[in-house]
Order: C-alpha cells, then sequence, then structure tokens
C-alpha cells in the first residue's frame, strides 16, 4: 500500500521539507520586520508652513518614541515625509509616488484642506487609509472616501463655537463677516452667514477682502457705517488679521473681534503696530491647550509636553495643538495596526470604525462606520488671543 | 472715498515703479524679467533686516536694500540673460528668469521665513494719521524721484543717451563702439537699484513678505502693458491705472473682483490697443 521510502528518497523529502520551512519562515520572519510605512504629506515650505513645521515635530517625536520602544506589532515604523510646499498639485505628486512607488502602509495630511481637496480621492481608489487634517467638512465621506479618518475639528465647529461665543457670550447681534479671497476664506465665509442665519442673525454686512490687500481703512469704515458690534473673521492669513486688528486700532474702534484661530498665531504679534491692539479678540482653540480658570493645563498636555520639550531647546514659542495632532496622529495608527494585527487596510478600517473615545493628547478620538470626524464639540473652546504662553492660550470669559 | 484713491495712488506707485524697472531692463536687452517683481520683494526684506534686526541707522539700510536690489539684477542679468542671449534668439529668457524668480522665493522663505515680518517705521508717525501716514506717501514719493531720475538720466547724461542707442538698434551701436553687453549690465544694476528703493519705500505698505514678488511681476507687467511698453510715462499712468481701478473695483464690488478687474483691464488694452496707451507700434522696415 505504502511505497517502500529508501534512505535516499527519505534525505531527499527531508531536505524538501527542511527547505520548505526555512523558505516559509524566512518570508515570514521578513514579514514581521518590514517596516510600516507612513506617508506624510507636509507644507513643510510655503506660505502655510507655520502649521506645518510645528505638526513635523510632533509626528517625528512620535515615530521616534515608537521605534525606541521596538516599534508597533514588532515592526519599525518608517516616517517618508514629503514637502508639498502648500501646493495642491505637488501634494498629488507626491501622494501618487508614496502610494505607488513607496508603498505606503498609511498616509497623514496633507495639512491645507486646498491641498487635501486634491489628494483625498487618489488616496481613496489606491484604497490606503489616511488621515485627514483639512478642516473643510467635505474632505471626509464614508461612502466617497471609506478608509480617510479626521482626527482634526471641522470648519464648521470653528465657525460654531466663534457664533456661540459672539452671540451668547458677548450678546452681540450685529455682526460683520470677513472672508479673504482664498477658496477656503469664501467658503468660510459664507457658511459662517449660513450658520448664523440658522440662529437668526443676518450678518449686517459681508466682504471678501485680498489677503495681500495693505490697507483696510475703507472695509471698517463700511462695517462701521453698517452697525456692526462684532467682527467675524474667516481667514488663516495672519497679515490680513493683523492689518484687521491695526485699523482697529487706528481707528480707535473698540469693537470686539471673534473668528478663525489664526488670530491668536504668534506670527501675528510682530506685525501689530501697538501690543494693546491684540486686545478684545478672540479665536477659536481647543480644551488640550487652554489653561484653566487656574491656570492649569490638562495633564494629557502636560505630560506631552515635558516628553518633547527637550527636544525642543526647553521651549515652546509655536502653538502647542499641532504638536499635540501630529503626536496623535501617529499614535492613532499605532492603535490601528495594534487592534488590525497587521496593516491590511480592510483589517485597519474595521479597527478604525470600532475606535472608541481613544485618549489622545489633543482630543478624545472616536470613529464609526457612518462617522469619520472624530473631534467632540466639547473640547472646542474659545480663547484670548495675546495670551501665548508655552504654546497654549486663556480661556475667554465665559460671562 | 478719499481713502480708497490714496490707497490706489499708493499701490499703483509700487505698481508703477515694478513697471519702470521693467522698461529699463527691456531698453537694453529686449527681455521681460520674471524676477523684475522680486527686486522690491528683497528691497523690502532687506529694508526690515538691515533696520529692524540690525539696528542699522535709516540711510545705511536704504542705501543696503538698493544695493541688494541692484547686486541681484546683476546676478540676473550674468546668470539667467547674458547667457542665454548669447547663445538663442528664442524667448528662453522666459524659463531662465521664471528659475531665477523661483530660486529666490524658495531661498528668501527659507532663510526670512513664510510669515510676512513688519518693516519699521522710517520717520517718527503716530498710527492714527489716516491718508497722511507715511505708509501711503513713501511709494509714491520713491516712484516720482524714480521717474524723474529716469528721465534726467536718459536725456542728460552719456550713459544715458548710450542706453537709449542701443535700445534704438543694438547692432548699428556696437557697429558705433559701444560695449552694449556693458551697457545692458549696467541697465540691469541701474533697474535693481530702482527696484530696491520701492520695495523699500513701500515696506510698511506691503510687510517684508517673501510671497510678494510673483504679484509684483504680474501687476507691474500689467502696468507696462496697459502704459505702452518702453514709455516710462506709460509705466507710471499704467501703474497708477491699475493701482487706482484695483482700489475702486474692491470698494464698489468687493475683494474678489480686485483681480478680475486687473486682467480684465490688460485683455481689453491688448484688443483696443495692443501697443499700449503710450507705446509706439513697432514697424518692421523692408
Amino acid at each position: 500500500m505504502f511505497a517502500r521510502v529508501t534512505p535516499a528518497r527519505g534525505l531527499t523529502v527531508l531536505s524538501a521539507l527542511l527547505l520548505a520551512f526555512v523558505s516559509t519562515a524566512g518570508v515570514a520572519y521578513a514579514q514581521a520586520k518590514e517596516p510600516i510605512r507612513i506617508g506624510w504629506l507636509s507644507s513643510l515650505t510655503g506660505p502655510l508652513s507655520s502649521a506645518a513645521i510645528a505638526e513635523n515635530k510632533g509626528v517625528q517625536f512620535a515615530v521616534d518614541e515608537i521605534n525606541k520602544n521596538g516599534g508597533i506589532i514588532g515592526r519599525p515604523v518608517e516616517l517618508l515625509t514629503r514637502d508639498t510646499a502648500g501646493e495642491p498639485t505637488k501634494a498629488v505628486n507626491f501622494a501618487n509616488q508614496l502610494l505607488h512607488s513607496d508603498k505606503v502602509h498609511f498616509i497623514i495630511g496633507p495639512v491645507n484642506s486646498g491641498e487635501t481637496l486634491a489628494t483625498v480621492g487618489v488616496v481613496a481608489k489606491a484604497g490606503i487609509p489616511n488621515l485627514i487634517i483639512g478642516a473643510l467638512e467635505s474632505l471626509t465621506n464614508p461612502k466617497k472616501y471609506p478608509r480617510a479618518y479626521r482626527p482634526i475639528i471641522t470648519n464648521g465647529q470653528w465657525i460654531r463655537a466663534a457664533n456661540n461665543y459672539a452671540i451668547d457670550t458677548l450678546k452681540k447681534k450685529k455682526v460683520a463677516i470677513v472672508g479673504d479671497t482664498s477658496g477656503y476664506g469664501t467658503a468660510s465665509a459664507k457658511q459662517a452667514a449660513e450658520m448664523l442665519e440658522k440662529r437668526g442673525i443676518k450678518p449686517v454686512i459681508s466682504l471678501i477682502i485680498d489677503a495681500n490687500k495693505a490697507d483696510l481703512t475703507d472695509e471698517f469704515s463700511k462695517m462701521k457705517a453698517a452697525g456692526a458690534d462684532v467682527i467675524m473673521p474667516w481667514t488663516a492669513a495672519t497679515s490680513l488679521l493683523a492689518r484687521m486688528l491695526n485699523t482697529r486700532g487706528d481707528m480707535q474702534w473698540d469693537v470686539p473681534i471673534v473668528g478663525h484661530p489664526a488670530l491668536m498665531a504668534l506670527p501675528v504679534k510682530p506685525l501689530l503696530n501697538k501690543p494693546e491692539y491684540w486686545n478684545n479678540a478672540f479665536a477659536a482653540g481647543y480644551r488640550t491647550s487652554t489653561y484653566d480658570e487656574n491656570g492649569k493645563l490638562p495633564p494629557r498636555t502636560v505630560e506631552l509636553m515635558e516628553k518633547i520639550k527637550p527636544s525642543l531647546g526647553g521651549k515652546i514659542d509655536f502653538t502647542f495643538w499641532w504638536v499635540q495632532l501630529g503626536y496623535d496622529c501617529v499614535k492613532i495608527i499605532e492603535h490601528a495596526v495594534i487592534k488590525a494585527g497587521s496593516t491590511d487596510p480592510a483589517a485597519i478600517e474595521k479597527a478604525m470604525n470600532e475606535t472608541k473615545n481613544l485618549e489622545g493628547s489633543f482630543t478624545t478620538y472616536s470613529w464609526s462606520a457612518t462617522e469619520r470626524d472624530a473631534f467632540p464639540d466639547a473640547d472646542a473652546v474659545m480663547n484670548i488671543a495675546g495670551t501665548f504662553k508655552d504654546g497654549s492660550f486663556q480661556l475667554a470669559p465665559t460671562k | 472715498m478719499l481713502n480708497v484713491i490714496v490707497y490706489g495712488l499708493a499701490i499703483g506707485a509700487v505698481y508703477a515703479a515694478t513697471a519702470l524697472v521693467y522698461n529699463v531692463m527691456y531698453s537694453t536687452s529686449k527681455v521681460l524679467s520674471v524676477s523684475t517683481g522680486h527686486i522690491s520683494m528683497l528691497g523690502g526684506i532687506f529694508g526690515a533686516y538691515f533696520l529692524a534686526q540690525l539696528k542699522l541707522p535709516l540711510i545705511i539700510g536704504l542705501l543696503g536694500a538698493i544695493a541688494v536690489g541692484a547686486a541681484f539684477n546683476y546676478l540676473t542679468e550674468l546668470i539667467a540673460v547674458r547667457r542665454v542671449l548669447a547663445r538663442s534668439d528664442e524667448h528662453l529668457w522666459l524659463l531662465s528668469t521664471l528659475a531665477v524668480a523661483t530660486m529666490i522665493s524658495q531661498i528668501m522663505a527659507l532663510w526670512w521665513g513664510t510669515e510676512p515680518k513688519p518693516f519699521p517705521r522710517l520717520f517718527p508717525q503716530g498710527f492714527s494719521q489716516g491718508i497722511a501716514d507715511q505708509k501711503y506717501w513713501l511709494p509714491i514719493g520713491a516712484t516720482i524721484i524714480g521717474a524723474v531720475g529716469l528721465e534726467i538720466f536718459y536725456r542728460r547724461t552719456m550713459y544715458g543717451k548710450l542706453f537709449i542707442a542701443t535700445s534704438e538698434d543694438a547692432f548699428a551701436a556696437r557697429a558705433r563702439g559701444i560695449n552694449t553687453d556693458r551697457i545692458r549690465a549696467l541697465s540691469y544694476v541701474l533697474s535693481g537699484a530702482l527696484g530696491g528703493l520701492a520695495g523699500f519705500a513701500a515696506g510698511q505698505l506691503t510687510f517684508a513678505y517673501f510671497a510678494l514678488g510673483f504679484a509684483l511681476t504680474l501687476n507691474g507687467f500689467i502696468a507696462i502693458a496697459v502704459g505702452g511698453l518702453g514709455s516710462n510715462l506709460g509705466a507710471v499712468i499704467g501703474g497708477i491705472a491699475l493701482g487706482m481701478m484695483s482700489s475702486f473695483a474692491t470698494y464698489f464690488f468687493g475683494g474678489e473682483y480686485q483681480q478680475t478687474v486687473a486682467i480684465g483691464v490688460l485683455i481689453l488694452v491688448l484688443i483696443v490697443k495692443p501697443e499700449g496707451l503710450f507705446g509706439s507700434k513697432q514697424v518692421r522696415p523692408v
């Protein structure tokens, strides 16, 4: 029934088995040690670089920390950073390179909404998980981009926080809205007006201004003539925001300015004609980078701050929430890979959809099969502009 | 409304100065350099650097900014114009000057930073001066000085006459013993100095900002196309007209129409009077 096994044939079979074992083990070993490649599309140069530079510090720190601790499920993390210079065409080219040439397992970014609008479809088509860090609502959609997850706040949440503050806390009803001529600025100004109208307030005036316009006296005269009792700017251009504060100050018109987080960004400070021109200005911010009534930051913020400070030369001279977000992006990937047990995109999607109350440094993240935006409304707060200290800000008065 | 006019005049003066820079370079090289606006960008950045960071006296800061503009434009001529003109009649200078413009923008972004930085007050003056503020009148004054100075230079000096001779017929000028290569290099130094002065004078209006170069290149080109290539009077009137129209368009229709108006004016002039308001028609003798 059974063929007789001669010593020579036995040796051959044994050799074949041994070879097969060695090959299989080799492949398994190689797979286990294959780095987890993260593509990082970051506008490290160009006009929108300050946020990206800060975020890059968080991303890089998290990667170093993970690798120092043995990687994720035994695999080292390899970070492939590509500088998009804030240009959508470059962002798309680099996204294609990362996806098809470098064969990354994840993509973080790009940093700006305009670039992300160009790349999100490209990354979705390749089926690779993408952490979205642009604020425009349309960047996430579980049907169109099933593996795109957003850890950052949305534009609507910023606007809602600022609108609520202007109406409910400052008790202002005559709103002047200002946007810049960029796609983001015009879309946000429109969205802000619509959200105000839903609350029963029609803006007394809406203005779109070129971000490089060097003089805003007429715009402010128009707003004053329209009876505005609060000005709400929706632009990330620090020069435009500084010119707004300067014009208000030079006109000696003490109308509150409430709006975009860039209003309290550090680059605004040197452009002000007088330091006090920053008074009576409030910007949308985050609970985790806000000092409470006792002057304390949340423990999770302090923890990361203490860890990262030595690598920053002991001081933090940029907005810290960008660092927190960058750090969290890598930690979210770590969480997903551990939960999925691999970097298989389908398994990662499942793991991300089942993520509930993942506590990060920036906020607490939850996603589901139908929800791709994780930032909770409760973590959106208003800050006082001009109160920068260690990358964080004071809470705006609530009464 | 008075403020709309004064702002239009001030920003128009910056465009006019850029248009004058185009003219001086074009007169000797027939090149419209893409890096023209970048000279003023350098004037603003180095002016702020010398005055605010190195704390140099005003006159040294001014001369330094002018010297940087002149040196940069001389290098542009050396690297991106001279060799290209010597080897080809095609408009390859468009690419070579674009490369210089892109490189200098990137270098400034890396060194100076990507956020605008303040330009210090040049004369003691409060900030609530309205239309009397120096930020409006300095660029207007610098452009007037530049335009008048150029006219005197062209009409009263030997080198000015050599510039005109080279502009009218470079081959004939060379036949008469004029070193046209040297004249071209001198014209780039002169125009660079003018651009540096304009950028320095406009610093308070524009801030010291690396991304200013391409915007000024475009608006200066529109000004020269409207006013007429080769005419300094046209450059000034074209620049002021563009500044005023942009200012009025923003006031009456909103900022989203500012660029539309500028480009619309360019297209209209090119259709109705392709040689510009004060330009002369190119006639080829046969």
